[in-house]
């Protein structure tokens, strides 16, 4: 279909189109990657500044290849930028003591309480009286005041055990490799319960998909090719039905859930959608395009319309129903404002995955990997149904299930 | 098998409306190939249709046997139909395409496979069995689409334009294999096709049809040589009968015909088998000449008042034989209005005669030369103008 021009305005108009689209398809694709990565990060990852796409965790090191330090835990790695050896941090509590030079008070030298003799002179700071400190550094004595006793940690190098210092630990810059945490997930769906939910989703999107393929052939099936007296009139009628928007059904639909009792009740979400007058729409289409002589040839073969539609039909409708189920699979999974109304008294055990969602990701909400781990979740199935689907989709989306 | 009888059928679609089939009689004997040929709109489906009772009946009697079938549903008639389209099963191998009749019989699997694989074989499909109907050409599907029908040994196969999807060599070669196996089968063969050489081929008789009333049923030969209108004569041969508008005259004993400026003596045999032309004399009639009527002056020992000098137009020469066309300044002949030869769509010159003559292809004939040209009128047909009735 596509007409190739040539020359070297074409290819010039071309890189720009390709240039834009990959640009847009980039700002489009990157909250998705940054829901990925969120989902894998760990709790500290999460509030790193600044941040990034890939999820880090510390870098650590077995106690035992640190000469002089005892333990089991594992040590963090750091980095100073006077020394090409990572240090580990093997005290996070250690008593700081930050002394200033009298002949300098911008430098600021810091050692692990206790430190320094106080020769008991006395020297006036900014309008404060300050004990007169001496200490060693570097083999000199120096004259100091103490400016500030604060906690630190106490670091070795790796390579070299006698090289320890003791630095103020946001100070350090710590050492990072690659780590996802994968745990997210499971802690989701095991300690945020949200695999009740899931559950729920997966029953609800189960029973209105098979439920809508089954009614939307039956009646696909009786406007495409059974007469009947109204025939006309009624689907004109049903087709009419798909242009009201769903918004206006709800108060009625609701009253109708009170009267039956279906109220925070599965039920309620599974049997008013397993009627589609969209789904019926396009299996009559699918149904008219199919030649009548196929039929007529079952007739023929003295098959009755039961089986005409069961044996014949249906697996020739085989493309229609998979877009009628991915239709319906997307709506039914995603739908969320009728489960918020309908699911509503607090009772857990009735959410779906994405009433679930909005609560676990709700004010005040501190598990911001745990939400994602909760999103991707959700996010899943349907994209492998679209990535399963697609030809159905964009055909369908092309055609209406006419051929 | 059986014999299907029509009883003044009628089909009308709208009430009120036209008919497409106008009230039919016509009797296909057991196991006779019957062949229903005609333009398009002619009923000629409809009829089918409604011995497969896919269509209702609007009126008369339709027996297939001794049983009255108006009402009784298609799967109640046991008759099978071969469609144009073949209607396979798409999804349906060629092994459950050809069982689904039997499995809807409820027959047991093991007749079931044991019929299969003989329509298989006689139809030479057997290493095809697996297949889906799209990995098959469209010889091979129509052998399926026959396959079916022949499975279940129908009373009445029905068979509707089952050739003319294919290109022309299969079909000559389908032509003959459908002929050979409903011989082998000895039933009763219903045929419907607009191809009037498959219709004089293939049929032990054939109905010719227009706007849904039949014009004649009779032997192929028959058919061509004593049409029993001018429709048939015009509608049967290839090329077409040449009907041209001329006047009688000469004596009783040796009549001639003269169009524009041509006479042709009318040999005596003509008058035995259409005496209505003695009477005619004077009167303006329709003159039916086969192409292969005419022939090259000299091959056949002709009177000299039984020759035509004709310009040729057009000589198409095709090896065994020489087509001549010759346009004629007479107007055409119109039948219920329109020019004869005319299809649905076609721009036809109404004051003008197209003739072609079919003559040896030893002679080497050019466009635009003249030619002098034998009539056999002795075989020559003669019509009514007004009735398009023949004067016998």
């Amino acid at each position: 279909m596509s007409v190739r021009r040539k020359g070297p305005r074409a290819t010039a108009v071309r890189a720009l189109t390709y240039m834009l689209l990959v640009a847009v398809a980039a700002i489009v694709v990157f909250p998705f990657v940054v829901a990925v990565a969120t989902s894998t990060k760990n709790s500290q990852d999460i509030f790193n500044y600044p941040p990034t796409l890939i999820p880090q965790e510390s870098q650590t090191i077995d106690p035992a290849e640190v000469a002089g330090v005892d333990g089991d835990e594992p040590l963090a790695l750091y980095a100073f930028p006077d020394s090409e050896s990572p240090f580990a941090l093997i005290d996070n509590n250690v008593s700081v003591g930050e002394f200033r030079p009298l002949d300098d008070l911008d430098r600021i030298i810091r050692l692990e309480m206790p430190a320094g003799e106080a020769t008991g002179e006395v020297v006036t700071i900014d309008g404060g009286e300050e004990d007169v400190v001496t200490i060693a550094v570097d083999g000199q004595t120096i004259e100091t005041y103490r400016s500030r006793l604060t906690s630190g940690g106490e670091f070795v190098s790796v390579d070299d055990p006698a090289d320890t210092r003791v630095e103020l630990i946001n100070l350090a810059e710590p050492l990072e490799q690659f780590g996802p945490r994968l745990e997210n997930f499971e802690e989701v769906i095991v300690d945020k319960d949200l695999g009740r939910s899931l559950t729920n989703t997966v029953l609800v999107t189960i029973a209105v998909v098979s439920g809508q393929i089954l009614t939307s052939i039956l009646g696909g099936y009786a406007f495409a090719r059974i007469k009947f007296k109204g025939r006309g009139p009624i689907f004109l009628l049903y087709l009419g039905s798909v242009m009201v928007p769903f918004v206006v059904l709800i108060i009625p639909l609701f009253q109708l859930m009170l009267q039956v009792g279906w109220l925070d009740n599965l039920a309620a979400l599974i049997i008013p959608f397993m009627f589609s007058a969209y789904g019926t729409f396009l299996m009559r289409q699918f149904f008219i395009s199919i030649p009548t002589e196929i039929e007529e040839a079952a007739l023929l073969d003295n098959a009755s319309r039961w089986k005409i539609l069961w044996r014949i039909m249906v697996p020739l409708a085989r493309p229609a129903i998979a877009t009628l189920s991915t239709f319906g699979f997307l709506y039914a999974w995603n739908s969320f404002f009728w489960p918020l109304v309908i699911i509503n008294s607090g009772n857990p055990d009735g959410r779906v995955l994405s009433l679930a969602l909005s609560t676990l990701g709700g004010r005040g909400s501190t598990d911001i990997n745990l939400v994602f781990a909760g999103a991707m979740i959700a996010m899943a199935p349907p994209i492998l149904v679209f990535l399963f689907a697609q030809r159905y989709f964009v055909e369908n989306s092309a055609s209406s299930g006419l051929k | 098998m059986a014999e299907v009888t029509f009883s003044s059928v009628s089909k009308q679609y709208t009430d009120g409306g036209p008919k497409a089939v106008d009230s039919l009689e016509l009797n296909i004997k057991d196991g006779e190939f019957m062949v229903l040929v005609g333009p398009s709109g002619c009923g000629k489906s409809t009829a089918l249709r409604m011995i497969a009772g896919l269509e209702e009946i609007s009126d008369g009697e339709l027996r297939i046997g001794d049983r009255v079938v108006n009402d009784v549903p298609p799967g109640d008639r046991d008759i099978a139909m071969v469609f144009q389209n073949y209607a396979l099963y798409p999804h349906m191998t060629v092994r459950d395409n050809i069982g689904f009749a039997l499995e809807m019989a409820k027959m047991k699997k093991s007749e079931i496979k044991e019929r299969i694989d003989d329509a298989a074989e006689m139809l030479g499909l057997t290493e095809y069995l697996d297949r889906l109907p799209k990995a098959l050409s469209g010889g091979q599907r129509q052998r399926v689409a026959m396959g079916r029908a022949i499975v279940r040994s129908p009373q009445v196969f029905l068979m509707d334009e089952p050739l003319s999807n294919l290109d022309a060599k299969l079909r000559v070669h389908m032509r003959s294999e459908i002929i050979q196996i409903q011989k082998r089968l000895d039933t009763t063969m219903v045929y419907v096709t607009h191809d009037q050489i498959e219709a004089m081929t293939m049929g032990h008789r054939v109905a010719v049809m227009k706007l849904g009333v039949l014009q004649q049923v009779a032997h192929p030969q028959e058919l061509y040589q004593r049409p029993a209108n001018l429709f048939v004569a015009a509608f049967i041969g290839s090329p077409a009968m040449n009907l041209i508008n001329v006047t009688l005259g000469g004596t009783p004993e040796r009549p001639i015909v003269s169009f524009a400026d041509h006479t042709i003596a009318i040999d005596a045999r003509a008058i035995e088998r259409y005496p209505q032309i003695v009477d005619r004399i004077g009167t303006s009639v329709v003159l039916g000449l086969r192409p292969e009527h005419f022939s090259m002056d000299g091959d056949f020992d002709l009177p000299e008042d039984q020759k035509v000098d004709f310009d040729v137009e057009l000589a198409e020469t095709m090896g065994a034989e020489a087509h001549l066309h010759v346009t004629l300044p007479v107007p055409v002949v119109e039948l219920d209005g329109a020019p004869i030869a005319a299809e649905e769509g076609d721009e036809i010159s109404t004051t003008t005669t197209s003739v072609i003559a079919r003559i040896d292809g030893i002679h080497f004939v050019r466009s635009g030369e003249p030619v002098r040209l034998g009539v056999k009128t002795h075989l020559a047909h003669f019509f009514d103008p007004e009735t398009g009735l023949p004067l016998s």
